[in-house]
């Protein structure tokens, strides 16, 4: 099965060839989408050789990522990886993400931080906000609350989900979009664990507790947009 | 009262202008007729209170201005969202293009060097 993993990448630059790096043993192909960043994010990951496209205004996380996703199915991938730019997914995990795709028993597989691998330097502020995120997404988002990671970025898609994943948040919004879209319709899905290391790099550029309103807005606001 | 000189003279305005922008074109005969019965209308409120108290009344707001205001909150806050929404659906747009762009540059005949 051929893999692709889609890495959306803004002002990554002195981070991104790590990640590609890392990420390149696990899968047949990488696709980086440099979301109009200002700096030399697309050039750094041009040297690695892998596939590098490029948003000519920025977008955000989530357009980026679709952009990515087209361009794999494009090129023939079975499984779509979804991973990001700044080094906090482990690829160790990679493997454990891919194989129940690989055993054809899910269309959807979903990382989650709150299975049992520890995530490292996680913030408290981080985990209460995460907390805060699964209630929200149960109650006004209607993601069911087995689901445990409401803000995982970490997931594979085979090449039929990917295919009928019709996301259209194009900022952080997407996690919880993609979450109610594969919890709700017809895909057969999982979560497993994965492995997120939080750097003090990753955390300044992550997220903040005041997004969360942000992504209400725009989820609300996507549904009279459609 | 003074307060209604103002308002009524702005509404003329607002008419004269309409129908100045309807012999250059810029508007059409609907649209001109439309926007002339709103002032006229808003011309009668500020005209003839008692017709707007007498609504109030009806509706259960104590005075015909407070009613103006509260209808006019709702509409501004309606008008907003519609512009709120718009905005959306361009900015949606927006990607697709970037996207359609973006995508231009994936050759699919040759691979990556780096690609199994």
């Amino acid at each position: 099965m051929k893999v692709f993993a889609v890495i959306p990448a803004y002002r990554e630059a002195g981070r991104i060839e790590k990640t590609i790096a890392s990420v390149l043993s696990y899968v047949d192909g990488v696709i980086v989408v440099d979301d109009g960043s200002p700096d030399t994010t697309a050039e750094e990951a041009r040297t690695t050789g892998v596939r590098v496209l490029r948003h000519r205004v920025n977008r955000g996380q989530g357009a980026a990522l679709r952009t990515g996703t087209e361009a794999a199915l494009r090129l023939g991938a079975d499984i779509v990886l979804h991973v990001d730019a700044d080094g906090q997914h482990d690829p160790t995990s990679i493997p454990t993400v891919l194989e129940p795709i690989r055993r054809g028993e899910v269309d959807v597989v979903l990382g989650s931080r709150f299975m049992g691998e520890e995530a490292q330097g996680m913030p408290a502020t981080r985990r209460l906000l995460l907390i805060a995120g699964r209630t929200f997404n149960a109650f006004a988002v209607g993601v069911p609350r087995r689901v445990t990671d409401p803000q995982s970025g970490f997931r594979a898609l085979s090449a039929a989900a990917a295919r009928r994943l019709d996301f259209r948040q194009d900022r952080f919004a997407h996690c919880s979009e993609i979450l109610r879209l594969v919890t709700r319709g017809e895909y057969r899905w999982v979560e497993v664990p994965v492995r997120i290391i939080y750097s003090a790099d990753s955390l300044k550029k992550g997220q903040k507790p005041w997004d969360a309103a942000r992504i209400a807005w725009q989820l609300f606001l996507g549904a009279f947009a459609r | 009262m003074l307060i209604q000189l103002i308002l009524v003279g702005t509404m003329v305005l607002a008419l004269i202008m309409t129908w100045r922008r309807f012999s250059e074109r810029v508007v059409s005969l609907r649209e001109a007729l439309f926007w002339s019965i709103l002032w006229l209308a808003a011309a009668s409120a500020v005209m003839l209170p008692w017709v707007t108290s007498r609504i109030a009344q009806f509706v259960g707001v104590g005075r015909g201005a407070d009613l103006v205001i509260y209808a006019s909150v709702s509409i501004l806050f309606l008008l907003v969202f519609k512009l709120f929404v718009q905005h959306e659906k361009l900015e949606r747009k927006l990607t697709e293009l970037v996207r359609h762009d973006a995508l231009r540059d994936l050759v699919d005949s040759t691979s990556s060097p780096r690609e199994k």
